[in-house]
């Protein structure tokens, strides 16, 4: 693998990457837990800030303050995820909303952290781009092991339970307050951890940047389009949106912003499930069309040998 | 803190009340949260705004036009986009909503440019004084316009014979439709009422505040926050609520600062919803009493 990337793949790369642990993340939360959380901003934020802060103001190197970040970001989880246990549904979403754009709003007043502007980071305690590279390909992939974990446990069925029918799943004795802080947590360090990332590889803190609600329309795009509650899905996702759509359409600018609301909207109304279940289901659907018509064929066949049998039987007889 | 500011403060949140109400009404009958209703009231300014420059009229003859527009637009996207999706799961309804909202955000960027823009009035800059205190016009018409389409929706919906579906749709629509209501139709009209109601207020809005393509969130958060104080339903007590949410504002703005007149009432929802997962009142049914 070469040590250094020209800066364009690189940045591409780094992209893919935390967008992709993002978007895993945010299915964590709402495709298997079924909780729809607005607020990837507020964790990506308080990631990037704990870390920022303890980088310039305690003169930390970038692991040390990385993994700081991901301890404030644990802790923020809880600190909103306990009194929001009761807030359910649209309430829910409204309420992680809220908690994003508040937090932006704050931290553009917030001036020893540079208010509006934000900081930049000092460059001694940078990794090397290699590294946060790496660094980013390590969080994809306990991204992916969260994921995986969660399609394949009992600890995932029960929560899918939770999704499924909250009342149901505590009248058979499942702890659901659990159920539904644990995922929030867990996903909310790992967006915690990829807004680190993209801090690193922008060399800069900022209200607009860390709190930013794309991380949010970025997230729920990926996963919607790709696939919800699926494993595949939120990967598909990022790789259509982010590597087909946004690339090929750099040009047009804004218009990529229409596009993807436009997509969005298309993906729920014509194929509510995402690209990857749907294309699977077609898929399955062609399958099975191509082995009935071939089963014809093979009846049909079946049939033409019998009338000749029963012809041959009864000229036999004849004679 | 001056009587001024706090009177002024509750003038304009019954334009925050009127929003709010194109929300609850939503949410009561659709079972719909509509996170695009700040989008929709930012629409109908901007189109205020382009029409103003086209026919240069003032913005209280622009109303109606707008109205009518935001209104057709409205009921299309219920009966082609949302309708069907009403039947799945909730999840997937709030989420459209959320594209939607994106959707209008980056087409404003696109058509209007990303500066704030306003909406001038002949009565934007004039005022009067009442026993000592200085009322400005604006915040009077914003009043007015607030009351009058807040009594001209409770009409609507407890004296007409429409008022009864709507309510009867939002009670139970499956049985509302056995009994011959067409649901779809009272659902498509529903929204474009609360359309209506959050472009006439966005109107307003824009002569006195300037709106920008993000306007829509925080106007989203101010809506569903007069939602989660009255109750879904509650048409009166909407407009009550969206002067508290004035009132809030105001008060922030004089003690704390101007820039902190959004987060305060961000903090006070969030303080709310804690202490009340549900709203104030549990879901309180439109109709049948």
């Amino acid at each position: 693998m070469p040590a250094v990337l020209a800066p364009a793949t690189q940045y591409t790369a780094v992209t893919l990457v935390t967008d992709m642990t993002i978007a895993l993340a945010w299915n964590v939360v709402v495709g298997y837990g079924g909780q729809l959380s607005l607020g990837v901003g507020a964790f990506t934020g308080v990631g990037a800030y704990a870390c920022g802060l303890a980088m310039v103001h305690l003169g930390w190197g970038w692991l040390e303050a990385g993994l700081a970040g991901l301890v404030v970001c644990a802790a923020f989880g809880l600190v909103v995820g306990l009194p929001l246990l009761r807030v359910k549904g649209a309430y829910f979403a409204v309420a992680t909303l809220v908690v994003a754009v508040g937090l932006q709003a704050g931290a553009q007043l917030w001036t020893w952290a540079g208010g509006g502007s934000g900081f930049t980071l000092p460059i001694a305690q940078l990794p090397s781009d290699s590294t946060v590279l790496r660094a980013g390909v390590v969080v994809l992939v306990v991204a992916l092991a969260t994921t995986l974990y969660v399609q394949d446990s009992r600890f995932g069925l029960r929560l899918r339970a939770v999704r499924d029918d909250e009342q149901a799943a505590a009248g058979l004795g499942i702890a659901t307050s659990t159920y539904r802080l644990v995922p929030f947590v867990a996903s909310g360090i790992l967006m915690g951890l990829a807004g680190q990332l993209s801090a690193l590889q922008s060399v800069s803190v900022s209200p607009a940047g860390s709190f930013s609600m794309e991380w949010t329309i970025n997230a729920s795009l990926f996963v919607v389009a790709g696939g919800i509650g699926t494993a595949v899905g939120p990967l598909l996702g990022v790789i259509l949106v982010y590597l087909i759509l946004t690339q090929g359409l750099q040009n047009l600018g804004v218009a990529s912003s229409i596009i993807e609301g436009v997509l969005l909207v298309a993906v729920l109304r014509f194929a509510p499930s995402g690209i990857w279940p749907t294309a699977l289901s077609v898929g399955k659907r062609l399958e099975s069309a191509w082995k009935r018509r071939a089963g014809a064929q093979g009846m049909a066949a079946d049939k033409e040998k019998r009338q000749v049998h029963v012809a041959t039987a009864s000229a036999v007889r004849e004679r | 803190m001056s009587l001024t500011v706090a009177i002024n403060g509750l003038l304009i949140g019954s334009l925050y009340g009127l929003v709010g109400m194109g929300l609850s009404l939503l949410a009561g009958v659709v079972r719909l949260i509509n996170l695009a209703q700040g989008d929709i009231l930012v629409g109908g300014a901007y189109l205020a705004i382009a029409l103003h420059g086209v026919l240069g009229w003032d913005p209280l003859w622009l109303l109606p036009i707008v109205a009518v527009a935001i209104f057709c637009g409205c009921y299309v996207v219920q009966k082609w986009l949302l309708n069907s999706l009403v039947t799945r799961e909730p999840l997937a309804l709030l989420v459209v909503t959320f594209g939607l909202s994106l959707l209008l955000e980056s087409l404003y960027q696109e058509l209007f440019g990303a500066n704030p823009a306003s909406l001038p009035a002949f009565w934007g800059d004039t005022g009067f004084t009442v026993l000592g205190v200085r009322i400005e016009t604006l915040y009077v018409v914003a009043f007015i316009t607030g009351a009058v389409l807040a009594a001209c929706t409770w009409f609507l919906l407890y004296r007409t014979h429409f008022g009864r579906t709507v309510r009867a749709a939002a009670a139970d629509a499956s049985t509302a439709r056995l009994l011959g209501v067409d649901v779809e139709r009272v659902f498509a009209l529903t929204f474009g009422l609360a359309g209506v109601l959050a472009a006439a207020a966005g109107v307003i809005l824009a002569v006195g505040q300037s709106v920008s393509p993000t306007s829509g969130l925080s106007l989203l958060v101010f809506s569903f926050t007069v939602m989660v104080i009255c109750g879904i339903g509650n048409v009166i007590g909407a407009v009550v609520a969206g002067m508290f949410v004035g009132l809030l504002q105001a008060i922030a703005g004089a003690v704390i600062g101007q820039s902190s007149t959004d987060l305060a009432v961000y903090v006070f929802l969030l303080v709310f919803l804690i202490v009340f997962p549900s709203g104030i009142l549990k879901r309180r049914e439109l109709g049948i009493r």
